[in-house]
């Protein structure tokens, strides 16, 4: 159901047909004053129509020179990935880029750290323990020292076991 | 509607261009542009009066077309989908401007008596002087009285009596329903009509 401005507008158009046109004109209070309206609607169409329809763009290729400019500009990116989505991506596309650039920097440092610190185990035996083991009994002094070493790794213990030492050497408390 | 397009132009259909433009073909877009360009800098130009401001928002509203011409399916005509464009540029930027309430809308009208817009169209032979001001100050109580409806009643309005657009091609321009499209366009002639009666009149 239009409204009595929707049909005024319709009617001052000349597109109101038929019954709806006979039904909207005779409902018009003043039919000459109605006819007198729309003909004013119509000059005033015609005056727009004039004075605003002449307007042009100046410069028109200057125009067109900008718009390519600027299309260029983000041509870059077209011609890098085809596909205009990835253009919509290009920005939000770099926060999960970072979020991942983080995580593998984080696993490769975790990475090289348990493999240092691996590294680092076989030498953590004591200076001290290996100047014993280099030691050599004196075979004069004591003929039947035997020397032994127990080592147990995972658990950090060593255990020197010596057999047969009549006296210790004499450098061995400087050492 | 008529556009710019030469008999040559002519023969390439709009969809094929369109059609070329979503393949990435910068040429296609630029045929378009050049076959719609007058047109929708004069319909900004006619809503914002200012011919910086027109040329800024129609760069902006192509520009934005191409950005988008994937999503055009055509449905409507490209003319019908890019004005949809250039209405919400247009109109967002009106709105926003009357918010921050920057001076009044026609500073260009001193521009208009320096630059003529219709200079092309205008016949050759020289306007007598009086003609010229006559002319300037009519486009001038124009250009007031349509400042006085709101963007949405002066994009009907100019969209009707300029371009000669059917009801329901504003409505999908402007996004709204043939009915309010009805409404917006009474209500205009009217505001329009106490405004500029005797200049119309009187010619």
């Amino acid at each position: 159901m239009k409204t009595f401005e929707e049909k005024w507008t319709v009617w001052v158009d000349g597109q109101l047909s038929g019954r709806e046109l006979a039904e909207f004109e005779a409902s018009l209070p003043d039919k000459a004053a109605a006819e007198a309206e729309r003909a004013s609607a119509q000059k005033l169409g015609k005056l727009l129509k004039r004075e605003l329809g002449a307007r042009t763009l100046t410069n028109e290729e200057f125009f067109s020179h900008q718009l390519r400019e600027r299309i260029a500009q983000e041509g870059g990116e077209i011609s890098r990935a085809p596909g205009d989505r990835r253009i919509e991506r290009s920005t939000w596309w770099t926060i999960p880029r970072l979020l991942w650039t983080g995580i593998v920097s984080l696993a490769v440092f975790l990475a090289c750290t348990v493999l240092v610190m691996r590294e680092k185990n076989p030498t953590e035996e004591s200076q001290y323990l290996t100047q014993i083991l280099n030691a050599r009994v004196d075979p004069v002094v004591s003929p039947n020292a035997t020397v032994s070493i127990f080592e147990v790794k995972q658990d950090r213990v060593t255990v020197l076991w010596t057999e047969g030492l009549q006296s210790l050497p004499a450098d061995y408390a400087a050492k | 509607m008529q556009t710019e397009a030469t008999p040559a132009q002519a023969d390439v259909s709009e969809l094929d261009l369109v059609r070329r433009c979503q393949a990435g073909d910068t040429e296609a877009f630029d045929e378009l542009v050049t076959r719609y360009r007058t047109r929708v800098f004069g319909m900004i130009y006619n809503m914002v009066h200012s011919e910086q401001d027109a040329w800024d928002l129609a760069q902006d509203s192509f520009l934005k077309a191409w950005r988008s011409i994937k999503r055009f399916r055509g449905r409507s005509s490209f003319y019908t989908w890019i004005y949809r464009i250039v209405m919400n540029v247009t109109i967002d930027w009106l709105r926003k401007k009357q918010i921050k309430g920057a001076g009044t809308e026609f500073d260009d009208a001193i521009q208009l008596r320096q630059v003529d817009p219709a200079s092309k169209t205008v016949p050759k032979t020289e306007a007598l002087p009086y003609e010229t001001m006559e002319r300037d100050e009519i486009r001038v109580r124009i250009d007031k009285a349509i400042a006085q409806l709101s963007s949405e009643q002066r994009a009907v309005i100019l969209m009707k009596e300029i371009e000669d657009m059917q009801y329901h091609e504003i409505a999908e321009a402007l996004g709204c329903s043939i009915g309010t499209v009805m409404s917006r366009l009474f209500y205009a002639r009217k505001k329009l009509q106490t405004l500029l009666r005797d200049v119309y009149e009187n010619i």
